[in-house]
């Protein structure tokens, strides 16, 4: 509980209707998207503006309070479950976009704009923002921001970090700073770069400059149903080996197929593995692309191969496909999302492993993947009812994000280490690395309040911190990779 | 050496003989270059450094060695031994390469399975990656696929306590920890020694075409640039040329061949009245030809893409007046390198007057190269961030000691 001096003080900075105590309504923020892991915070403030947030975090930086920043609450790692007794900041009244120049392709907005809107606005011009995650219709850039979001299209694209050129941020220590610009290469350290992706653990981004694209003269979408997701992989590493770069290529094993087809009725044709390929561009290249597209389809035994034929069609794809994972409800009581990466070439030893894994655990897995640049999300099936199975669940999908780290591959690509993947990070990196890392967390972040006991394996003290001289990965002990 | 070390430069030579070699190492006045075999020995050497206040410069083939403040002499780091492309799974299209590679060399292994880093740097031939991702260099390719911070998935760098530490991985997505490598993307080795680098590749552009077009003035090209960057034509790279009485407009293109009549044709009706031509690739060396004549001040300015053609005129007018002759290209991102011809004492003014008509905007203008006799009192970087306490902070977090290139990037850092 926050002392009521503290509690004075935070209605100060944002007034009376910007700040909430009673518990039943504390509760709404008691948990985000990986509603698991459920704490109390002390207090929620929602500030409309820079001023403001900054009067919060001086609040905090005085009292040594523990802040966390939350957007929407769609994060699936864990990223805004709040510090027991710590400051909610929730930036949803940050809702504004403040400036937008066509001509140099770029818009400034408030963290709390959802990320649909930004496309939304800059439609009539013919541009969008091109970061597309699944939540994409209630999520919020400053969410994306904090945690670097994809989505489908970043395949071509890239991640929320490509497309953001400057950020204005409150430091843990109340400072409010401008990083980057609209233009390119300021001189300086690249703290945009590092900022994104931070989860919340260096600031507060109460502005940012995004990066709008032209919408493509074309797009065409083409979906082609194999016997096995392993069909659509090579076919996927055969479209990539052409020299082509779509904009999207997806793979939804049976399971998943079967699941949005209850909650969404896509469409989507019968089979072990369904690929769906987005070619986008000049009108005429994409047709040569996708006449070859079809025919490296077919080569590898595809039994059908559809384009959309419409912008509906279309539309109704991705719904499905976007819809995947809330699906699962439809087949199964209870799931856990996983987020892993692997190299691309190890999608068929990796998908066979995940399916000896699950036989041995007697638990079902249902695979949805970004498959162009190797992004599983492996949805692991259990019923909480069942005495044990829970623990099962999640041991598999711990064991899963391991395998991807032992294939070369990464523990998330795209939904953030939070407060679920901290041990995980520390099978990734060694001891050396994370001490690198925590040196740019203790310069933004001395106090260490900013979202506290997140991302890093065990909460570590800046003072005491020094790093090391190098030791080995277990991985490399155990001569299964070298260092990179 | 410098004055705060009590070390000679031979001591320090046979020191840093005792971990790379007596063959690798040698003295040059107060200098001592050391090339190191591995990680491990750059651990050493930098914690030798470190522990005896010694500066270590970064060194690869020392092609932007004159770029940003001057650094007292020290050790020189080499880079010369860790020159290989060390992984090049090309199916998963990523690469491994180490920081003494030079660029030529390394796009020569990618290109036998049709791949490249999709980045154009200088002399390409002589930089090595860690001085052109150091330097965070770019060149034309970066309008269609970004820069550094966006091919760069991983890396491995050894600070000044000898921590050798990695960074990101790879593959291509990848969110798991702090991204130290963008960190590291431009930060003049002031942070850490980065001995390899992971790219995510893409495939080369065997299919591509130049297109040109001239005109007197470089305004002329405003309203078609701004309509051609507006379409839904995906050039590779667009480049404005400027000298004091003429200008160009390049245009790239890469697609099938089965595309290209109609993407002139389109090219040809937003370019109107302003003739254009089928080109040649040559024309994408103009940025390092810039740097031919040694005794030219060089500029790197970066600005909003609208305001290259408008910048580019104002030089060309300016310099009809006060008769001075340059020489510029500016990409279609908005970043210019000029090459001006003027006496030293005209160059702190002209700076300012860039700088202030950029920095409404959010730009800014590095000097690169200037003479020797203006240098003391010159601010070559401009840096006019609110964030430089934070910068040094980190500087601090990193190497307490400023043993790594010490005074060489903004604010002194």
């Amino acid at each position: 509980m926050l002392p009521q001096s503290h509690i004075d003080e935070l209605r100060s900075a944002v007034g009376a209707d910007g700040l909430i105590t009673g518990e039943s309504q504390l509760q709404t923020y008691e948990c985000d998207g990986l509603t698991n892991f459920r704490v109390l915070p002390g207090a929620v403030v929602l500030p409309r503006s820079a001023a403001q947030v900054q009067a919060v975090v001086r609040v905090c930086a005085r009292h040594k309070i523990p802040f966390v920043s939350r957007g929407a609450g769609t994060g699936l790692s864990g990223g805004a479950l709040p510090a027991a007794g710590g400051v909610v900041i929730s930036l949803a009244r940050m809702n504004r976009i403040l400036e937008v120049d066509i001509a140099n392709r770029y818009v400034v907005v408030e963290p709390g704009v959802i990320n649909a809107h930004v496309t939304a606005r800059v439609a009539p011009q013919g541009y969008f923002y091109a970061p597309d995650p699944s939540s994409q219709s209630v999520c919020t850039i400053g969410g994306n921001v904090a945690e670097n979001s994809g989505g489908a299209h970043c395949l071509k694209y890239g991640f929320t970090v490509t497309h953001t050129l400057g950020l204005e941020v409150v430091l843990p220590n109340g400072e409010i700073v401008q990083l980057g610009s609209p233009t390119l290469d300021a001189p300086g350290y690249d703290l945009t770069g590092v900022f994104v992706g931070s989860e919340g653990t260096l600031g507060v981004a109460t502005k940012v400059i995004l990066r709008i694209v032209k919408r493509p003269e074309v797009v065409q979408t083409l979906l082609a149903a194999f016997d096995s997701p392993h069909a659509a992989g090579q076919t996927v590493s055969d479209i990539i080996a052409a020299g082509m770069l779509p904009s999207a290529l997806e793979i939804m094993d049976a399971l998943a197929i079967e699941a949005a087809e209850a909650a969404v009725h896509a469409n989507y044709p019968v089979c072990g593995g369904l690929l769906l390929v987005e070619l986008d561009g000049p009108s005429s290249e994409v047709e040569a692309l996708m006449s070859e597209a079809r025919a490296i389809c077919s080569k590898n035994g595809a039994q059908q191969v559809r384009v959309a034929q419409s912008d509906q069609e279309r539309a109704l794809v991705w719904k499905g496909r976007k819809a995947a994972f809330a699906a699962m409800g439809r087949i199964s009581p209870n799931y856990i999302v996983q987020d892993g990466v692997i190299p691309r070439t190890a999608l068929p030893s990796v998908l066979s492993e995940i399916d000896r894994m699950a036989s041995a655990a007697g638990l079902r897995v249902a695979n949805v993947f970004h498959a162009g640049d190797g992004n599983l999300h492996p949805l692991v099936l259990y019923d909480r009812a069942i005495a044990g199975q829970e623990e099962l669940a999640l041991d598999l999908s711990y064991r899963i994000l391991h395998l991807c780290v032992d294939n070369g591959g990464s523990i998330t690509g795209e939904h953030g280490v939070g407060k679920e993947k901290q041990e995980a990070l520390g099978y990734m990196f060694s001891e050396p690395d994370l001490a690198t890392m925590q040196l740019v967390r203790c310069a933004f972040d001395p106090e260490n309040i900013a979202n506290p006991d997140k991302v890093f394996p065990r909460t570590r003290l800046c003072a005491a911190e020094i790093p090391g001289p190098y030791t080995p990965h277990p991985l490399e002990t155990a001569g299964i990779a070298e260092i990179f | 050496m410098t004055s705060t070390t009590a070390i000679t430069a031979q001591e320090c030579a046979a020191q840093l003989a005792n971990i790379a070699g007596e063959a690798h190492t040698e003295v040059a006045g107060e200098t001592v270059s050391v090339a190191p075999l591995d990680a491990a020995q750059i651990s050493q050497i930098l914690r030798f450094a470190d522990a005896n206040a010694i500066s270590v410069t970064p060194f690869g083939s020392g092609t932007k060695a004159g770029w940003g403040n001057p650094v007292a002499p020290g050790i020189r780091l080499s880079l010369n031994r860790r020159n290989s492309l060390r992984e090049h799974p090309w199916q998963d299209m990523t690469c491994t390469v180490e920081a003494g590679c030079t660029w030529a060399s390394m796009q020569a292994e990618l290109a036998q399975h049709g791949q490249m880093v999709a980045l154009d740097p200088l002399w390409p031939e002589r930089a090595t990656v860690g001085g052109i991702v150091a330097t965070n260099d770019s060149g034309a390719l970066r309008l269609k696929y970004g820069g550094l911070r966006d091919l760069i998935i991983g890396m491995t760098i050894v600070l000044p306590d000898g921590t050798i530490a990695k960074t990101g991985g790879k593959v291509v997505k990848n969110v798991a920890g702090y991204d130290l490598h963008k960190l590291m993307t431009g930060s003049f080795g002031t942070l850490g020694v980065i001995t390899e680098v992971n790219f995510r590749l893409h495939p080369a552009e065997t299919d591509a075409r130049t297109w040109t077009a001239t005109a007197p003035d470089a305004l002329q090209f405003a309203e078609p640039l701004r309509i051609l960057l507006d379409s839904q034509m995906t050039p590779s790279s667009i480049q404005l040329r400027a000298g004091k009485l003429q200008s160009a407009l390049d245009v790239r293109i890469a697609t099938r061949p089965e595309a290209f009549d109609e993407q002139a044709a389109r090219l040809r009706k937003i370019l109107g009245q302003i003739e254009l031509s089928d080109s040649v690739n040559e024309v994408w060396q103009a940025r390092q030809r810039l740097f031919d004549h040694e005794d030219r001040v060089i500029l790197k300015a970066s600005m909003l893409s609208s305001d290259i053609c408008s910048v580019s005129s104002e030089l060309q007018h300016l310099a009809a007046k006060q008769e001075f002759e340059f020489d510029l290209t500016a990409q279609a991102t908005g970043l210019m390198t000029v090459s001006l011809n003027i006496p030293a004492d005209a160059v702190p003014r002209l700076l300012d007057q860039l700088r202030s008509r950029l920095r409404t905007s959010g730009g800014s203008v590095i000097a690169l190269r200037i003479p020797e006799s203006i240098r003391a009192g010159l601010d070559v970087w401009g840096c006019d961030s609110n964030a430089l306490a934070l910068m040094r902070e980190i500087k601090r977090r990193f190497d307490p000691n400023r043993t790594l290139n010490p005074g060489r990037f903004v604010g002194n850092i």
